[in-house]
């Protein structure tokens, strides 16, 4: 078990696999846990057949225990390889609004024509930036659409600060693109903000900014699916 | 009536088969993400049991729990883990002599008050130390009222002794890997069990809804309160959760940052499986209410 288990941590920590269910930080302190578990198990064969349980009857110095549980991860990970969250996570949570209320930084320069940004910067100057910081610039933003309420989509990524169960949704509402979009495409979107005035305190808002799009282009998902920024900056 | 049963089945597949996803993807990322500091946890217990003679700790410390469970607690600053490493390492002191009621308010201040837990709360509430300075207080608070609740109340039958007892080995290399070893498989099974739990909960039940009790002071700290024990976020990344449950007031997110290193269902399930069941059927809930408690009285009073 310990076996298993090590060799299947040091493969994610050394693996691109991993990214879809923690950030990348945690990558070498999960490699080292790896090693520490393998060396554990070779300490552990080398010292050929294990001491007798104790004879109370519980004997747990001995048995596995509750530890052949530890097999199910390791069985959904290589039987199922479940995928980073999408779509349908996304649709299950309320809209979150990034940032404090306030001013925000100045925009980045501008690559290729526009300003490359998060959907989570995105999301937060739109709602909270008192100084309109995105109103006029074109801006190019990348996530994965996902169905919104009036026909068109939403592009969404999520943001990860630890791993997958802490992950957040951010979501804008794509419009002006004629194509309809399946559920989980990975597009680069080109546009302006839609202006609307700025939330001034932070309210439990179902809004969700909008994107006017002038280029909408499918491209291939990213290595690493989530955001990782804190307020998007 | 055969079609309709066929069709409502067909419907339900392809309803579930993305939540299934997200239930792996859940359950799958907290085990990865416990697994680290599972490690360190076991590696500090072995240590323990390796190279600290029993009953050596038992008289280095205050003898009376009044004076031994708060030094216990702030004690819990030092070990820079999550709470995953904090249940084997109190059951290893507990096993080598430390008083029950100090061993669980380390058990319960490591997780919370550590310094890599304080400084990424100060990085998720920039400009506002008074959170961080709340964060501490009220779950200091918290594991010397438990653990002080506990040396009056407890009773010692009601810990399994026998889950934690040392396996002696010839050598100090032997102790040290067999204690590891026994520790890891046995916390880490009932990891498996919690992250389960939180994954379900997670993934089936709607979170919108919780928005609704926002506007209710009380409500709205008891509906958090039990977001954490459902959630079961790593403490090194609740407060950035808090931080964006911005619908919610201040108080009510300390409790959430109060309760979530202290009880939730992945700690209930590892403190099964390391102290046996009528401990943590009695420990949790009590743990619940005491870390709401403190966190609200703090809350009003700093924030």
């Amino acid at each position: 078990m310990l076996l298993v288990v090590g060799a299947t941590a040091l493969w994610l920590g050394l693996s691109d696999a991993s990214l879809a269910y923690v950030r990348a930080a945690l990558r070498p302190p999960l490699a080292a846990s790896g090693v520490v578990l393998l060396l554990l198990a070779a300490a552990t064969l080398r010292a050929g057949p294990r001491p007798r349980p104790a004879p109370d009857g519980h004997g747990h110095g001995g048995r596995l225990g509750a530890g052949w549980l530890l097999i199910l991860p390791v069985l959904v990970l290589l039987l199922v390889a479940p995928p980073a969250l999408g779509s349908y996570a996304a649709s299950r949570q309320a809209p979150r609004g990034g940032g404090p209320v306030g001013t925000f930084p100045p925009l980045a320069d501008p690559v290729d024509g526009a300003v490359p940004m998060t959907v989570t910067e995105f999301v937060g100057r739109a709602l909270y930036d008192q100084r309109r910081s995105l109103q006029g610039a074109r801006v190019r933003v990348l996530g994965f659409a996902t169905p919104g309420d009036e026909g068109g989509y939403r592009l969404a990524r999520f943001n990860v600060f630890c791993c997958a169960a802490d992950a957040e949704a951010y979501e804008l509402v794509v419009r002006g693109d004629p194509s309809p979009r399946q559920p989980d495409q990975w597009l680069l979107v080109e546009g302006r903000w839609l202006p609307e005035p700025p939330l001034t305190r932070i309210a439990p808002s179902s809004r969700r900014p909008v994107l006017v799009a002038e280029s909408v282009t499918p491209v291939r998902p990213p290595t690493d699916r989530y955001e990782h920024s804190l307020y998007g900056i | 009536m055969v079609v309709a049963l066929g069709s409502r089945s067909l419907l339900a597949d392809a309803v579930d088969h993305p939540a299934l996803q997200t239930w792996s993807t859940i359950f799958v990322s907290i085990v990865i993400q416990a697994l680290p500091f599972l490690v360190l946890g076991v590696l500090v217990s072995g240590a323990l049991a390796a190279l600290v003679p029993a009953g050596w700790l038992a008289r280095a410390l205050p003898r009376r729990d009044a004076v031994a469970v708060p030094a216990a607690g702030l004690a819990g600053a030092v070990l820079p883990g999550c709470e995953c490493a904090s249940v084997p390492v109190a059951a290893r002191l507990r096993e080598r002599g430390v008083r029950p009621a100090a061993a669980l308010a380390f058990m319960l201040a490591a997780p919370a008050i550590n310094p890599v837990v304080l400084v990424a709360t100060a990085v998720a509430f920039p400009g506002r130390p008074e959170v961080v300075a709340a964060r501490f207080l009220a779950s200091l608070l918290t594991s010397v009222v438990v653990g002080l609740v506990w040396s009056r109340l407890g009773r010692d039958e009601w810990i399994d002794r026998a889950r934690s007892r040392l396996v002696e080995g010839d050598t100090r290399w032997q102790s040290f890997g067999q204690t590891v070893r026994a520790d890891f498989l046995q916390a880490g099974g009932w990891l498996v069990v919690g992250a389960m739990a939180a994954a379900t909960l997670q993934a089936f039940v709607p979170r919108p809804l919780l928005d609704a009790v926002a506007g209710n002071y009380l409500l709205a700290a008891l509906c958090l309160g039990l977001l954490a024990v459902a959630l079961a976020i790593c403490s090194e990344a609740d407060a950035f959760v808090a931080a964006s449950l911005r619908q919610f007031p201040l108080d009510a997110r300390l409790v959430f940052l109060v309760v979530g290193p202290a009880v939730d269902v992945k700690l209930v399930a590892m403190q099964v499986g390391v102290f046996g069941r009528r401990f943590a059927v009695r420990f949790a809930p009590l743990t619940f209410a005491v870390a709401v408690v403190c966190a609200l009285l703090v809350g009003r009073w700093l924030l």
